[in-house]
């Protein structure tokens, strides 16, 4: 028996070998990733290595592989215990994070959201990636743009729960109602931030409103999903594809003239500005509460708009700019 | 006589066998990972793994009677729904609410208890079934979207503070514990269970309450899943829809890990119990380790990815070493015969 066991720890030893990074003496930053699996994040994280760099700071890393509601605390919880000195976190479930996050806070620990907030009283600031007024028109405006401003259109979204999507959701049905009266919402979907499923959920919204118009994708995943669906259903070009995405994942769909157009600001930046605040909050070169600008290393000097730091205006990627971007 | 102390010395065997598992994983976090040895990351191994844990003991009865509840993470989302509604909307004091919220986790579990022992359906096919039904219910109170948060402080603090140095819900933990443990195997009750879970047939002739004692196993079941979602609540201070997602998985997974046979009939608690600390501890313990490499490739982000990898490789391992025990006992015992 004892040689099994001295076997298993062998293999387990030979599987994952790695080293002891030793205490540095450096500021240790946690850098709280929705899901690890969405590229979107995979580029704000770019972004936070990119400022651990510029900062000489250790940063951590973390975010839940599935779709358990308690891993974002969990993983929160243990760098209280580990002593971080800064979180810095997008929130998948904004009230339960804000539990953990609270806790934090009461351990001395400087916390900064981004992409997608806290509860006020759980952070110090949140990086805002763009307002929701800004995000919410510039979506409706395109795609009445692309359809004259008449026509059924639907909205794909991440999760019927995600708090900033449904912000933005609303901010869409405002402006809708308000200067395009012609233009109506036959449904919301959620993907559940899945490529596949968005494809799946689109193609449902295709077959049951045959005089579709336009689909609005509000998280990244869905917009490749609702333009495979357009493209198999052979109605490219009849239905217009518009959504909040990455260039590099849409750039097929841009050029094959599926997708008509792709909205974001830059997720690098957004992450590189989180992490900058969360050590400038650390280092006292960041007051704790009413700041009015923020000078974020590279990025320059950003508005603050009461407790959010304003990262610029979204982008607009088409056909003919698509490929200047590569993230 | 001899028989069943042979059967007993290799129960005793798959526990120490877990315990050496256990054992190599804390040496190893404690060696690769980063502060795991530490007051507040083994409260924290416990804390984040109660609900597993109490799903883990109440599935022991189940398994040993040759079934399967699938049912037992959905059931905490619809639990954890029902019991933000009672605290929020209909503003009931939030013991009153947890005891309510219990009361429908054992309905649940009656209608699992109904269609399996009352109709003579299986139980996976049955549970399955209640699978979807459960969480497909909280999703539709909730209509998917709404979520209830706000719960004071005091009821907080079941899921986030202290009691003698051990985190409050884990005493919880440890009152169901020894609850299922004395019923099992102290009790003609928990003896009836192995006798189903190895014959249903002979259990009913030999005068055995069949249906009866399956029912409680998937009543227990569903109270304590409903109790599961109260702690899950009140360490997270959200009550959604998708509370308890794939924590049946676990559940089953920490069970079979120990030893607990699942065609039922053969299996104790201790061993289910040791089967989620391992669990638990695989879990953490990958989060302690960064900057490690894979196969050469250097990756620099925390082993969470690596935790399915090692939970199936730590499970075939375990019961693969326990079955290798079993067949070179049998063969020496064959040869002094």
């Amino acid at each position: 028996m004892k040689y099994s066991i001295l076997s298993i720890s062998f293999a387990l030893l030979a599987l994952v070998s790695c080293k002891k990074s030793e205490d540095s003496g450096k500021l240790s930053v946690g850098f709280l990733l929705k899901s690890k699996g969405n590229q979107y994040f995979v580029t704000c994280e770019k972004g936070a290595q990119a400022a651990a760099k510029d900062l000489d700071i250790d940063l951590r890393v973390d975010g839940p592989i599935n779709a358990d509601p308690a891993k974002q605390n969990e993983i929160v919880e243990n760098w209280i215990t580990d002593g971080v000195d800064v979180i810095v976190a997008s929130c998948e479930n904004k009230d339960s994070l804000s539990t953990a996050l609270r806790k934090a806070k009461q351990a001395g620990i400087k916390v900064v959201t981004y992409d997608a907030d806290a509860q006020a009283d759980a952070r110090l600031y949140f990086a805002n990636q763009a307002t929701a007024q800004g995000i919410g028109e510039k979506l409706i405006d395109s795609a009445a743009e692309l359809t004259g401003a008449e026509g059924e259109f639907a909205i794909v979204t991440g999760t019927l729960t995600s708090a900033n999507l449904n912000e933005w959701i609303e901010v869409i049905k405002a402006r809708q109602a308000e200067k395009y009266p012609n233009m109506k919402l036959v449904g919301i979907r959620p993907c559940d931030d899945q490529k596949d499923k968005a494809q799946q959920e689109a193609t449902n919204l295709l077959s049951a409103n045959p005089n579709l118009k336009a689909i609005i994708a509000v998280c990244s995943p869905g917009v490749p999903g609702s333009a495979e669906a357009v493209k198999q259903a052979g109605k490219k070009g009849s239905v217009k594809v518009v959504g909040l995405g990455l260039p590099s994942e849409n750039r097929a769909y841009v050029k094959e003239g599926v997708t008509q157009a792709v909205i974001l600001w830059s997720p690098e930046d957004l992450g590189y500005l989180a992490v900058q605040a969360g050590v400038a909050l650390a280092k006292g070169e960041l007051a704790e509460k009413d700041a009015k600008t923020f000078t974020a290393g590279k990025l320059g000097e950003l508005q603050v708009e009461g407790d959010s730091i304003i990262l610029g205006k979204p982008i607009a990627f088409d056909a003919k700019n698509i490929d200047d971007y590569d993230f | 006589m001899k028989q069943t102390g042979s059967i007993k010395a290799l129960l005793v065997k798959h526990e120490m066998i877990l315990l050496w598992v256990i054992a190599v994983e804390v040496i190893l976090f404690q060696v690769l990972g980063q502060n795991f040895l530490t007051a507040g990351n083994v409260s924290n191994i416990f804390r984040h793994s109660a609900e597993i844990g109490l799903l883990a003991l109440v599935m022991t009865p189940v398994i040993l009677t040759g079934g399967i509840d699938l049912s037992v993470g959905s059931l905490m989302g619809l639990c954890a729904v029902v019991f933000g509604m009672l605290v929020k909307v209909y503003g009931l004091d939030p013991l009153v609410a947890a005891g309510l919220t219990v009361l429908v986790g054992a309905l649940g579990g009656g209608l699992n208890a109904g269609l399996v022992a009352g109709m003579g359906l299986r139980p996976l096919i049955v549970t399955l079934g209640t699978f979807s039904l459960f969480r497909g219910l909280a999703e539709a109170l909730t209509h998917g979207s709404k979520s209830y948060s706000g719960f004071s402080d005091g009821f907080l603090a079941l899921g986030n503070s202290d009691i003698l140095g051990v985190p409050a819900q884990i005493w919880i933990v440890l009152v169901v514990g020894i609850v299922i443990w004395f019923l099992v195997h102290h009790t003609t009750y928990g003896r009836s269970l192995r006798a189903i879970g190895y014959g249903e047939e002979g259990a009913r002739y030999a005068g055995l309450p069949v249906k009866r004692n399956i029912s409680i196993t998937y009543v227990m079941a569903g109270a304590v899943a409903g109790l599961a979602a109260v702690i899950l609540v009140s360490r997270l201070g959200e009550a959604r829809a998708n509370a308890g997602m794939g924590y049946e998985l676990l559940a089953i997974t920490a069970v079979v890990l120990g030893g607990v046979s699942i065609f039922g009939g053969a299996g104790n608690v201790s061993g289910a119990v040791l089967g989620w600390i391992a669990l638990a501890i695989l879990n953490n313990g990958l989060t302690r380790i960064s900057d490690y490499e894979i196969l050469g490739e250097k990756v620099s982000s925390v082993a969470r990815e690596l935790s399915g990898l090692l939970t199936g490789l730590l499970l075939i391992a375990a019961l693969a070493l326990a079955i290798c025990m079993k067949m070179l006992a049998a063969k020496r015992s064959a040869k002094q015969t």
